[in-house]
């Protein structure tokens, strides 16, 4: 009988080891991507290997599209859900409107962006929703200018309907960084050449800030051909300003943001929650156009000022 | 509500996306409810097509395979000068004339050997702007671009046929136009003062159909040399349209008309009296240039120009007239190809053809157009041997229908010793090939069927001339005055030198004698010596500038004609000094030194130049335009001889005012 006894409990035990086995592991991570282009594969491609690293199993971390997020939140299958991150605008806004109840974390995606969605949306920045920016903050490219032009004084910037709003920030960074800021703001198609002119007279270094109303592929090439005539140097934004022509670009890399996003997430599975305020992009690339550059007499290595930068905010 | 945010480029995405966003809005209206911001990650990480490609960067200074002099818009405005040969005057190694006796106003790069530019190559925005008319020349084409403009000249000091093929055998003068894009608006200048001197000139950017344009009307009026039948008026309309095709490509469309009215002539010279001529000149230009990344360039162009010379007088002592009109036009259509291999190597290829056609009985005795082709095929490599050194190397094949073939090769050596200190060496060999009137001019005089007299008849046996050059040069780059120092010690060696020699045709050829002039390769010599320009900004707001040059003519046989000797300065200077001032003052003057020089073939002219010029001007702001009052004068230090023996360039002052929205 004991031994009847003991064959059962054994039988029961494996049935339920085995019906534990068989139930699919619980989706702790759900990453929605606003596209599917390399960019985006590769920031969730990193932010994966983080989690991974850290002991998640591939099944507890799911990458959706914003439309498969919004199917799931209809059909009640996210409640189990403990972390949204959203890759770029698109998957952010979807994930506002899916009326999730877990925390947001919003990657991929510049300041101005978000600050209109959460207005849009009329949510704000808390624990269970937050972001880490794209863009690099305005101090962190004023000290790139310094380390890498130390001879300029007065940098021209254009701004747009998307940074007119960072006016006010530039001018106060800059001051402390010693340096006149000469701005234009371009209203329309019209009024690019004249505020090029404006903003290229005297100064020693062009600016480039975010805003495809100033900066997109029809505009480009009159800004970068007016800049190098004036013999300015342009600092912009992203690597594919370095090929176009712009002297020094600041960005973080997709394989850089994934990582960081993965670490958030996990101290805010760790904590409970997410940063009360969206955070700064902690790594980042400085790329050098060595033919640009020859040509307007500088010298400049890119992993040499991203080192620097790195010493100066004391990062890692 | 709707958002301005929404209107962005990215709205652009097709029915598709304009399906999914109805289907969202009948799906999902609390994400219509919201705003789409405009800027978006696809901000960083969207592609962008190369701007500053390979054939965009220009060399630097201390790596050009040669001596170069950049002139740019701001010293133009400064100077004073009213027209581009006024402006190369300040170039080390020129000489310029304000004469219009022979076509328009001479510029020469060492040494002014006949009243005609034809051993310079001068290009606008790449064309070449050579004047088939008579013994060929540059002077109309430096006359078809108002300076206003102009962006920058850059003055290429030594033979570069290797890059701009023949003609450009002393050296090139590459006018860059502005791009439409930076002279939108309206603007207007004119200059008013003595000498009749009455410039005006108005000038209209725009854009339109993706394409900014712009068009400038102009002229440039005055009554010349004092002693010569003066009256000079220069009138240009000239035309240009950028249109981005795409990112990575862009059409450039060109054209433009110029007129001529000069007063030449003498009233006690019976064969060249007193008469007014017209010249006549127009074009267009089609370049099509695309990047293939940022290490591959190539560019197509077209361009078509046409003159015409009205210049006709009777002769007082016989019932001929003296005519020398005539019409001309040449077609250009090129290949180039620029490639980046890796950062230590570059290279560019290409290939040209061109027709010159000229048309006039009275210099060739035939009412047929006499047509000569070119084709030119060229490469330039450029080849970091090391860090510090510097290598390019290149050739020009051309092969003429009137002249046959030559190959013109360079190759100059940049090493950079130290940090802002470059020593250049190197050698080239350049050709001119003799003009259509050297090869085939034949004019004479006839009444009634009689043949009076022959004065010009060219047998044809000339062939190109040529020059070999070798330079050393020197370019300091150095803090102190926060200064340039360029130096260039050449030794240009000439042969087979194209001028004319009489001859006696046979007793009884025509009513008088006739002892007609032909073109044979004469003279070999060689014009030795350096020039250093110096060019510096030593505080702010002032640039100051000095130019020091000796040269001279050696031969190892007895010249034909001596007046060579004395055709290049032994000694020039120039000292120019431009300074802004409070208030929007700004004040320059220049001062230019030539030693005694003669005007081969004039047979008048000799005689050294010492003129200063100076400027003061005001720049005004009022409301968002933008204005400028000057006063200036010319040769402020006296009259100075110019051409002849008896033309005097007068002092002069005019004022000078320009506004701009």
């Amino acid at each position: 009988m004991r031994q009847f006894l003991r064959y059962l409990l054994t039988c029961c035990g494996l049935s339920l080891a085995v019906v534990a086995l068989a139930q699919p592991t619980p989706r702790q991570v759900v990453v929605v991507s606003s596209a599917s282009s390399p960019a985006y594969q590769e920031v969730s491609k990193s932010l994966f290997n983080a989690l991974q690293r850290s002991g998640f199993s591939s099944g507890a971390v799911v990458l959706l599209s914003s439309d498969e997020l919004m199917r799931q939140a209809k059909a009640g299958q996210l409640d189990s859900v403990r972390i949204f991150v959203g890759l770029g605008v698109r998957a952010t806004q979807s994930l506002l409107s899916a009326g999730v109840t877990a925390p947001v974390l919003s990657t991929l995606i510049p300041r101005r962006s978000f600050e209109q969605l959460l207005q849009s949306s009329g949510r704000k920045t808390s624990g269970l929703l937050s972001a880490i920016y794209l863009d690099q903050p305005l101090r962190r490219q004023l000290a790139l200018v310094r380390l890498a032009l130390p001879q300029a004084r007065q940098v021209g910037v254009l701004l747009g309907l998307d940074s007119v709003g960072k006016l006010s920030e530039l001018r106060t960074q800059a001051q402390g960084a010693a340096l006149r800021v000469q701005t234009a703001e371009v209203v329309s198609d019209q009024a690019l050449f004249p505020a090029l002119r404006e903003v290229l007279d005297g100064s020693d270094v062009f600016l480039a800030l975010a805003d495809p109303r100033v900066f997109n592929s029809a505009s480009i090439q009159n800004i970068l051909l007016s800049s190098f005539k004036a013999r300015v140097p342009m600092v912009a934004f992203s690597p594919a300003y370095a090929r176009a022509g712009a002297s020094l670009v600041l960005y973080s890399s997709p394989a850089q943001v994934g990582k960081q996003a993965g670490l958030v997430v996990i101290a805010a599975l760790r904590n409970g929650h997410l940063p009360e305020q969206p955070i700064e992009p902690d790594d980042f690339v400085v790329d050098v156009n060595p033919n640009v550059t020859r040509a307007l007499g500088l010298t400049l290595d890119g992993a040499e000022l991203r080192q620097a930068l790195r010493r100066l905010e004391r990062l890692p | 509500m709707k958002s301005p945010l929404n209107a962005t480029r990215r709205d652009s995405t097709g029915h598709r996306a304009g399906a999914v966003a109805f289907g969202l809005v009948l799906l999902c209206p609390a994400v219509t409810a919201q705003v789409t911001p405009a800027v978006s990650e696809r901000d960083y990480f969207a592609d962008m097509p190369v701007v500053l490609s390979v054939s965009r960067l220009p060399q630097r200074l201390d790596e050009t395979p040669g001596a170069m002099t950049i002139i740019d818009r701001e010293f133009i405005r400064q100077s004073g000068a009213r027209d581009v040969v006024d402006v190369l005057r300040l170039v080390p190694g020129f000489q310029t004339s304000t004469s219009f006796e022979s076509d328009a106003p001479q510029a020469n790069y060492h040494g002014s050997f006949s009243v005609y530019s034809a051993r310079i190559q001068v290009l606008i925005d790449g064309r070449s702007v050579y004047s088939t008319y008579l013994f060929g020349s540059v002077a109309p084409g430096l006359m078809s671009v108002a300076l206003d403009d102009i962006e920058r000249i850059e003055v290429f000091r030594g033979s570069n046929s290797a890059a701009y093929g023949a003609r450009a055998m002393l050296g090139v003068v590459n006018i860059v136009t502005r791009r439409p894009a930076e002279s939108l608006g309206v603007r207007a200048g004119l200059n008013r003062g003595e000498n009749g001197i009455a410039d005006t000139q108005l000038s209209l950017g725009w854009q339109a159909l993706g394409a900014t344009m712009r068009l400038s009307v102009d002229q440039r009026a005055d009554d010349g040399l004092t002693g010569s039948n003066g009256h000079n008026r220069v009138q240009r309309a000239n035309f240009r349209a950028d249109v981005a095709v795409l990112p990575d490509t862009q059409l450039e469309f060109r054209g433009g008309w110029m007129g001529i009215d000069a007063g030449r002539g003498f009233a006690t010279n019976v064969n060249a009296p007193l008469r007014d001529t017209v010249y006549g000149s127009s074009f267009v230009q089609f370049d099509w240039k695309k990047s293939i990344g940022s290490n591959h360039d190539y560019a197509v162009g077209f361009a078509h120009m046409q003159e015409s010379f009205v210049d006709v007088a009777p002769f007082a002592l016989a019932p001929v007239v003296l005519d020398y009109s005539g019409v001309a036009s040449n077609d250009s259509l090129k290949f180039e190809s620029v490639h980046r291999l890796d950062s230590d190597l570059r290279y560019v290829w290409g290939a040209e053809w061109r027709r010159e056609s000229v048309t006039s009985q009275p210099l060739y005795n035939t009412g047929s157009a006499i047509v000569t082709d070119f084709t030119r095929l060229f490469t330039n490599v450029e080849w970091r041997l090391a860090k510090d050194v510097l290598l390019n190397v290149g050739g020009m094949a051309e092969r003429s229908s009137a002249s046959g073939s030559t190959f013109a090769p360079r190759m100059m050596l940049n090493w950079q010793a130290a940090a802002g200190h470059t020593l250049r060496a190197g050698v080239a060999k350049a050709f001119r090939p003799p003009s259509v009137f050297e090869k085939q001019g034949d004019i004479r005089y006839s009444v009634a069927n009689q043949l009076l007299q022959i004065t010009t008849l060219a047998r044809g046996q000339v062939e190109s001339e040529s020059v070999l050059t070798r330079e050393l040069g020197y370019l300091a780059d150095v803090p102190w005055l926060n200064s340039q120092l360029d130096v260039r010690i050449f030794d240009e060696a000439i042969a087979g030198f194209i001028q004319n020699k009489k001859y006696a045709l046979p007793a009884g050829t025509s009513v008088f004698a006739s002892n007609p002039r032909d073109y044979v390769n004469g003279d070999s010599f060689s014009i030795r010596g350096f020039e250093a320009q110096w060019q510096s900004q030593p505080w702010q707001g002032a640039r100051l500038g000095l130019n020091v040059e000796r040269s001279r003519v050696v031969h190892a046989i007895p010249l034909f004609d001596p007046d060579l000797l004395t055709a290049v300065p032994t000694s020039a200077h120039t000292v120019s000094l431009q300074q802004q001032l409070p208030a929007g003052w700004q004040m320059s003057v220049s001062h230019r030194y030539l030693d005694t020089v003669a005007l081969p073939s004039t047979s008048s002219y000799r005689g050294s130049l010492s003129r200063t010029d100076l400027r003061l001007a005001k720049l005004l702001r009022w409301r968002g335009y933008k204005a400028e009052i000057a006063m200036v004068v010319q040769s402020a230090d006296g009259a100075v001889l110019d051409y002849r023996d008896t033309f005097v360039y007068p002092r002069r002052a005019f004022f000078t005012l320009r506004l701009q929205d």
